[in-house]
């Protein structure tokens, strides 16, 4: 670290790498640290969650009981136990609130003073925050999996919707309507994601294993749909031909960057796509325990110098190297499933929600205070007090001599 | 780590999950501590280990795993921070966070295994919650989540919970219908019982009225009173007394006037060593005091000639009551029987189910009582009936009588009674029958014995026989009473049977000719034809020097004496076969399966070789035999298959302490030992017959000889109609 500082203050290095190297090194630290909790407010499995990119201070959570939490991320405290508290709910008392689960909760990506929800009850609703009554209600036939508002948008405000209709919805914020459909999908869509890096361009995936990308100006049919086989005719079976996957697909992520996409899917395997072309890049990233017949949440790090993955995995989350497909870490805090997580780019945090009802932080570990100590007690004898923690000692008896 | 101590550390934990205990054991447990003690490389050893037997699929295995676990949890850190890394797992197994994932059988120690693990969970919680935050996750996922009440003792969950409370909704609607039913039962029945109950109250009024002692006892002890009260008590008594008998009694009273108080107790107390003739006695009795009380009457008013101007009169009144049926009360009884049947068989039954009813489903209380108002009524009512002691014996005679005969019976009855011996007298009993009668074989003393013991017995039971009233029924039960005396060894009667037939034995024997009869019968021959006189040409033959006809001399013929052929016409064969005579003794040489060997050959077993004598458990008695035994026994048990179950056996030895062979079965069958004796067998279950047949049936070897069988037979087909389209298209 004090290398890579020289280097920067002697102009050797581009800033930037100096933070990719520290934003790595944390990520690589991400443990489950005592010092910081969430609030538990939900009573049942947490879908979804979503983290501002405005300030990265305020966090959405949506559960399966229909309730939507707003958290409060920031440490004001200065002491290094932090509770993020929960700022504004909207309960079951609400009137407006959702009426059975909530699957996907979003920012508008320019102003925490909107956000906009999406559930079971076949509605989204756009809320308002401050007085948390919704501006707007959008009825879909089906039930709603997921929907995306574009990022980086500046010429549009479409949220991309899908539902158990194949058909992909575009609602329009300005008009408060749906302005228009993309047909192609033959089943439900279960996720849909609009690119980071070029405004117009979408990408839904669904369960009937395809996934496609739309450019939203074209609408009249898809612009690519990925393959895994990458054309090869001869390893695909007929009825595989344009499949990302041999089952539902559940999950999808772009990179950062929007040069790249990642899919997950019920055949347990996550596959990394060229954003551009739609050619399977083939990293194996081995098996990926996935049983969700819902929208799986997963999320890719920012501004670190290896990118990583961190997706759910049974009732942990799995951290993968992005381009190798290299296993990192299992990340084992939840007792249940794991169904979203959400990485906080300034910080490099991780934040997970399961079906145990439980939101976890993953906090970077920069040291181990209880090695020192430890050694410090050493050093002084056993006898002599610590400031460590008392559980952390050992107790042996002394009749077992 | 040192190789010694990871083998070491292995084979502890190994005998501690496999031991099948309930606890640890504490010396194993204090070993694997002081090596767990040495280093944290120790420590990562158990833990793989501990968790390698944590997900055996056997709860036993599981609970010995946890105890461990939480034997170290409390002292290593290192080994706190590696269980709560896996703590996920860890509940999985122990306390069946995941629904597919169910605890392993035995369900016994799967509860008690759930039980601990809770408790462990919530002890760590308590102790280390703070520090390690995962741990503390997972108990608030069992809290909140699983909704484990910590506090409930039996640990369960909101699902069994749910089902328990599920259950009880279900139990109670059940309750509340069969309530329903009883109270609308009792209610209809409620009635009936009632005047059930009524009737039999009057019933038993009518046989015999109601008698309080406390009345009696209450009563001054001055003689005039007592006698009033007695004769008022007593009067109700009379309308017992048959009309026939009036005068027979009448006769009676006047020969007994003169018996005195003292003896009227004296024959109180022979009254109720004969219950036979209790009738009789309870009316003499009766009679007795009327008599008695009459005549203290007439000289208390004379009151001259008394001693003293007040007695004392004991009066024994007899609790236990018998009441016997006869021609007056019969109608009463037979009704009596018929509501004590009523209410013993029918109402009795339905009062102590609803009761129980009631008192399983907590009914109210009002209905509780009057059941059980109903069953005490009852209850009370029978006792009453028992006390009663009636005698109902003749009864089912007597209804048959009266079904065939009519009105009349009873005055044939009475004709017949005239002659009381009847049953003894038998004039046409033949010879050979005499011994079963228990008569004298000779026909002019037949009825003596018997008569004058019948009628020996008759003074001493009735002073009167001939006029008794009830004579048929009596004469029987005198027969049977007869029958029994023979039968018992200590009675006169039986003696003189005894002799009777020792006599009669013995002419028997003196006057037979048993010589002849012994003689055999054998067929006629020559021997018998010359008996006691010689033979005159016997073994004698002619005998031809020459053969030819014409060319010898005459004088050349000669007789010559044959020696066999003399032997054979003086002797004569006999073929003995002698008597069969059973063979009386059994091999009782010692089975496997405990027993005596029960062949019964006369000289050689054809399992236990010759017959020997044996002692009663079967070993021989002499020493040489008992050793050529054991040698066989030990040379055949090394030549036994090893189908016996070593396990099996030390068991049964150690129940009867015999010695059946079993450390030598076991140290044969060294492959066929199990591993780990204790921990309960779980495939025991699956070797149910379904199983087996399952085994045989779906056996691979099984199906493919099936499959080939079935594709010949195809095969044929093709074969023979493969050109024909319609058989082709098959």
């Amino acid at each position: 670290m004090l290398a890579f500082l020289t280097a920067r203050r002697a102009g050797l290095d581009d800033p930037l790498r100096l933070r990719r190297a520290e934003s790595t090194r944390r990520v690589l630290n991400l443990k489950l640290n005592h010092d910081r909790d969430v609030d538990r407010i939900h009573g049942n499995g947490i879908n979804t969650l979503d983290i501002e990119t405005i300030e990265g201070r305020y966090m959405l959570s949506g559960g399966a009981d229909g309730v939507i939490v707003v958290y409060d991320l920031e440490n004001f405290s200065g002491s290094q136990q932090y509770t993020c508290k929960a700022v504004c709910t909207v309960g079951r008392s609400s009137r407006h609130v959702h009426k059975f689960s909530v699957e996907t909760v979003q920012w508008y990506p320019y102003d925490t003073g909107m956000f906009v929800s999406s559930s079971f009850d076949k509605t989204m609703k756009v809320w308002d925050t401050e007085t948390l009554k919704p501006a707007e209600v959008f009825e879909f036939e089906g039930n709603v999996y997921s929907h995306h508002l574009s990022p980086i948008a500046k010429k549009h405000t479409l949220i991309a919707v899908g539902t158990k209709n194949p058909k992909i919805q575009l609602c329009d914020l300005r008009s408060g309507s749906k302005i228009h459909i993309l047909q192609g999908h033959r089943a439900e869509v279960l996720s849909v994601r609009w690119s980071p890096r070029y405004e117009h361009i979408l990408a839904t995936a669904s369960a009937d294993s395809k996934v496609k990308v739309w450019d939203v100006r074209r609408a009249s049919s898809s612009l690519l749909t990925l393959d895994q086989h990458n054309g090869d005719k001869t390893k695909a079976a007929s009825e595989t031909v344009n499949t990302a996957h041999n089952g539902r697909v559940n999950g999808l992520c772009f990179t950062s960057d929007g040069l790249y996409l990642l899919t997950t899917g019920t055949d347990d395997r996550m596959r990394l796509w060229n954003g551009a072309t739609g050619e399977n890049t083939l990293v194996n990233y081995g098996k990926v325990c996935n049983e969700s017949r819902k929208r799986l949440q997963f999320t890719v790090s920012r501004g670190c110098s290896p990118e990583f993955v961190f997706v759910p995995c049974g009732s942990s989350v799995a951290m993968y190297a992005l381009h190798t497909g290299e296993l990192i870490t299992m990340l084992r805090g939840h007792y249940n499933n794991v169904d979203c997580c959400e990485f906080h780019p300034d910080y490099q945090e991780l934040y997970t929600g399961g079906k145990d009802c439980n939101i976890l932080a993953w906090v970077p570990v920069l040291r181990d205070p209880d090695e020192e100590e430890e050694s410090n007690c050493v050093n002084k004898g056993v006898q002599g007090p610590s400031s460590v923690n008392p559980a952390f000692q050992d107790a042996w008896s002394s009749d077992e001599d | 780590m040192d190789p010694s101590q990871r083998d070491r550390l292995s084979q502890l934990v190994e005998e501690l999950t496999m031991s099948g205990q309930l606890q640890l054991n504490q010396e194993k447990m204090k070993e694997i501590k002081k090596i767990c003690k040495m280093s944290n490389d120790c420590i990562d050893h158990v833990y793989h280990l501990v968790m390698s037997q944590l997900n055996q699929d056997h709860s036993e295995i599981r609970l010995s795993a946890l105890q461990i676990t939480n034997e170290l949890f409390s002292r290593s850190h290192h080994f706190r921070t590696l269980v709560v890394n896996n703590f996920q797992e860890v509940l999985e197994l122990t306390v069946e966070t995941d629904s597919e994932q169910p605890l392993p059988p035995p369900k016994e120690v799967a509860r008690k295994l759930r039980a601990l693990a809770i408790q462990t969970v919530q002890a760590w919680y308590s102790s280390y919650g703070e520090a390690y935050k995962k741990l503390a996750l997972g108990y608030h996922f069992l809290k909140k989540v699983k909704k484990v009440d910590f506090q409930d003792t039996e640990a369960r969950t909101e699902v069994e919970r749910t089902r328990e409370a599920e259950r009880h909704r279900r139990m109670e609607a059940i309750y509340k219908e069969r309530v329903e039913a009883a109270s609308k039962d009792m209610e209809d029945l409620y009635q009936e019982i009632e005047t059930t109950l009524k009737e039999m109250e009057s019933c038993m009024k009518l046989l015999f009225p109601e008698f309080d002692d406390t009345d009696i006892q209450s009563r001054p002890q001055i003689f005039q009173s007592a006698s009033e009260c007695e004769s008022a008590d007593e009067q109700p008594c009379c309308s017992r007394d048959l009309a026939e008998d009036g005068k027979e009694t009448m006769i009676k009273e006047k020969q007994e006037e003169k018996i005195c108080a003292e003896e009227t107790r004296d024959e109180d107390d022979h009254m109720t060593d004969r219950p036979a003739k209790k009738l009789e006695e309870e009316e003499d009795d009766e009679e007795e005091e009327e008599g008695h009380n009459e005549d203290e009457g007439d000289s208390f008013i004379r009151s001259s000639g008394l001693i003293s101007h007040s007695y004392s009169l004991d009066l024994t009144i007899n609790p236990d009551l018998r009441i016997k049926e006869n021609e007056d009360n019969e109608a009463v009884v037979s009704t009596l029987i018929e509501l004590h049947r009523l209410l013993s068989s029918k109402h009795l039954p339905a009062v102590q189910g609803w009761i129980q009813v009631f008192t399983k489903s907590g009914a109210e209380q009002q209905l509780i009582r009057r059941a059980l108002y109903l069953k005490q009524s009852i209850e009370a009512a029978l006792q009453k009936h028992e006390e009663l002691h009636i005698d109902y014996k003749s009864r089912v005679r007597r209804v048959m009588k009266a079904s065939s005969d009519g009105e009349d019976d009873d005055n044939d009855d009475d004709d017949f009674e005239e002659v009381p011996e009847k049953e003894g007298y038998e004039p046409n009993i033949p010879e050979h029958l005499r011994a079963e009668y228990g008569l004298d074989p000779s026909p002019s003393t037949s009825t003596a014995p018997v008569t004058t013991k019948s009628s020996k017995q008759m003074a001493s039971s009735t002073p009167l026989p001939s006029s008794s009233s009830s004579s048929s029924s009596a004469s029987a039960r005198r027969l049977k009473r007869l029958l029994e005396e023979q039968s018992d060894p200590t009675c006169v009667a039986a003696t003189l049977q005894l002799r009777r037939q020792l006599e009669q034995s013995s002419f028997q024997s003196t006057s037979s000719t048993r010589s002849s009869k012994a003689a055999p019968v054998v067929p006629f021959g020559l021997d018998l034809y010359y008996w006691d006189e010689e033979q005159p040409n016997a073994g004698k033959i002619f005998k031809s020097s020459s053969q030819h006809q014409f060319w010898a001399h005459a004088p050349m013929e000669e007789e010559v004496e044959n020696k066999e052929l003399l032997a054979e016409s003086r002797s004569r064969y006999i073929s003995f076969p002698g008597s069969f005579t059973p063979v009386s003794h059994f091999c009782r040489a010692r089975l496997d399966n405990g027993l005596l060997c029960q062949r019964q050959d006369r000289f050689k077993c054809p399992f236990h070789g010759r017959i020997i004598p044996r002692d009663a458990a079967g070993l021989p008695l002499t020493e040489g035999d008992r050793l050529r035994e054991e040698r066989e026994a030990r040379r055949k048990r090394e030549e036994e298959p090893d189908w016996r179950d070593p396990e099996l056996m030390r068991d049964i030895e150690l129940a009867t302490g015999e010695d059946l062979g079993s450390d030598r079965a076991a140290r044969k069958g060294k492959g066929k030992k199990k591993k780990y004796p204790n921990l309960t067998d779980l495939k025991q279950s699956s070797s149910t017959s379904r199983f087996r047949l399952e085994k045989k049936i779906f056996n691979k070897s099984a199906m493919r000889r099936v499959a080939q069988v079935m594709n010949k037979a195809d095969s044929r087909k093709h074969d023979k109609f493969s050109n024909q389209f319609n058989y082709a298209l098959k």
